[in-house]
């Protein structure tokens, strides 16, 4: 695989999490739009992205491309004419717009310097946890609740990188792109699970945390069994 | 002269007592952070308490009902969820006097994580107090326990004054926002935590799960496989050979933080297409390696930042065994 087609796998990864550079969001765009190539395209990472993402959360996998038949169609309008008025009308809403948006930066900016170092303090957490799911959901708001999926499709070898260990690093591992796309959503939830609650559980005895690893194992929707 | 040396003793006297009266006025214990949070594991070890838990994240709400009793040396615990599905869970926990790995660095001990790298809690985490709050009724300790690297989250712990209890904790990410937040909303502490009606029947019929103390934190079995970096400080407190399904697993701590890996060769796995996903404060990153023409899924669990675990699963590597190391060693 390619340095571009890595790089553009994780530009692709960095768009869902609402991570992508201007940049990155334009060349993923233009790749998207090409579709001849016999290699993996960004287009058919990110249906497999979102495919992933759709099994994570539980919802009920697409198969149907809408993508050819909306572009057909896109093709086939008219271009609509513009009104000389409408344009000017267009730009004072633009600038109405800015303006509110400003006016929304002063306030949050006040907003801000009222919370000062209070704002990181625990005890405002349920508006911050809202916040935060929004900031971690992406572009589209396509994981409710759950699991936040960001599938990777890279090679990656071990390279010398490596702080703790003196020993020159030899390329051992070869990670491979899901060659099966075949895996039923079934089983990969439940794969998942699976390895949480195994997670939790050794947690809530080789931690300091006490019972809180329990807690954690709910949110699976699955709850701890013992062994 | 008599009068002279009057009037030096009323002097001397006022000065003593000034420091008597100042000295019981900071009598109350002045402990650090660190102090704090080393004091709350043991704490939540040898102490009995029960109640009401709160676990919040990304605006989700659940809450738990727990119970943690020591009778005689022994641990029972029970969790129940109190909404979503039905759900409960007992069992009989690690002895107290079980030092797990976690403990020992709690305590203050290093614990050999390397080569030649010792972990301590402090080199790892800076511990402030942030004052004082009250929470289930109780009043607390806050203190703020930030990392000194970003390989790891900080968490806002507030602590039971009286008992050392942990009442809350929040996972804060590095941009000081809180992750999930777990919190009593209501818990008795020690005598009054003891009376539970389904301990009797469980102390008895010995139908629990039941953990198995590992305090080496050397694996006990050798693995194939081992770990090429992590983030400094974490070492390994547990390891489980392959069960029946063909899957390993270790958890490295560094005291506050862990996370497990999982090497999977199992039919099932071979089938899983890599993912790096977040469950709340949890993230799991599932990477597929070839060794030996063989398939394997290493997943790594924890409630570490994404990009921490991403490079502790690419450094998962087999063992080479190399015959000059392993003499020196």
């Amino acid at each position: 695989m390619s340095d571009y087609e890595d790089r553009l796998g994780e530009s692709v990864s960095a768009l869902m999490d609402g991570e992508a550079t201007e940049f990155e969001t334009h060349r993923i765009l233009k790749e998207v739009g090409d579709t001849s190539g016999a290699r993996d395209s960004a287009r058919d990472k990110w249906r497999r992205y979102q495919m992933a993402s759709s099994v994570m959360t539980g919802e009920p996998v697409s198969k149907i491309d809408l993508s050819g038949a909306i572009s057909a169609a896109i093709d086939l309008e008219n271009a609509h004419r513009i009104n000389p008025l409408t344009r000017h009308a267009g730009s004072a809403g633009r600038f109405a717009i800015a303006a509110s948006v400003a006016m929304a930066a002063i306030l949050g900016v006040q907003q801000l310097n009222n919370g000062g170092l209070e704002n990181a303090d625990a005890f405002q957490f349920a508006e911050v946890a809202v916040d935060e799911a929004l900031q971690n959901t992406g572009p589209a708001l396509q994981f409710p609740a759950g699991f936040q999926p960001n599938i990777q499709a890279r090679t990656v070898s071990v390279d010398g990188n490596n702080q703790t260990s003196r020993q020159p690093i030899a390329k051992t591992i070869e990670v491979g792109q899901p060659i099966n796309k075949q895996f039923s959503e079934v089983e990969l939830r439940s794969y998942l699970n699976d390895i949480m609650l195994d997670h939790s559980s050794h947690a809530a005895l080789n931690s300091s945390q006490g019972m809180l690893p329990f807690a954690r194992a709910t949110m699976n929707g699955v709850a701890p069994e013992p062994e | 002269m008599l009068v002279k040396f009057w009037f030096k003793s009323i002097k001397l006297s006022a000065i003593l007592a000034a420091i008597f009266v100042h000295g019981s006025v900071c009598a109350e214990p002045m402990s650090s952070g660190y102090d704090l949070v080393t004091g709350m594991t043991n704490a939540s070890k040898s102490l009995s308490y029960a109640g009401l838990v709160t676990y919040e994240y990304r605006g989700n709400l659940r809450s738990i009902k727990v119970a943690h009793i020591v009778r005689d040396g022994k641990t029972y615990e029970r969790i129940q969820h109190m909404d979503g599905p039905e759900s409960e869970v007992v069992r009989r926990g690690d002895d107290t006097d079980c030092m797990r790995a976690a403990d020992l660095l709690l305590g203050g001990r290093p614990l050999k994580s390397g080569d030649d790298n010792y972990a301590h809690l402090r080199d790892l985490y800076d511990f402030h107090i942030r004052g004082d709050a009250r929470i289930a009724g109780r009043s607390v300790s806050v203190v703020h326990v930030i990392p000194k690297d970003r390989f790891r989250y900080g968490y806002i712990v507030a602590i039971d004054k009286q008992s050392g209890l942990m009442l809350q904790s929040v996972l804060m990410n590095h941009d000081s926002k809180p992750m999930e937040r777990f919190q009593f909303i209501d818990v008795a502490i020690g005598a009054s935590a003891n009376n539970v009606e389904w301990l009797p029947s469980l102390m008895t019929s010995g139908g629990a799960e039941e953990s198995v103390c590992q305090q080496d934190n050397t694996p006990p079995s050798p693995s194939a496989w081992e770990s090429r970096w992590r983030p400094p400080g974490f070492v390994l407190s547990s390891y489980s050979p392959d069960d029946p399904d063909g899957r390993e697993s270790m958890m490295y701590t560094d005291g506050l933080a862990v996370f497990s890996v999982f090497i999977d060769a199992s039919e099932s796995s071979q089938s899983l297409p890599g993912v790096e996903a977040n469950v709340g404060a949890t993230v799991v990153v599932l990477r597929k390696a070839k060794f030996n023409n063989r398939q394997y899924a290493v997943t790594v669990v924890g409630e570490i930042p994404r990009s921490t675990a991403s490079r502790i699963a690419v450094a998962m590597g087999p063992i080479r065994r190399l015959p000059t190391k392993s003499l020196n060693e």
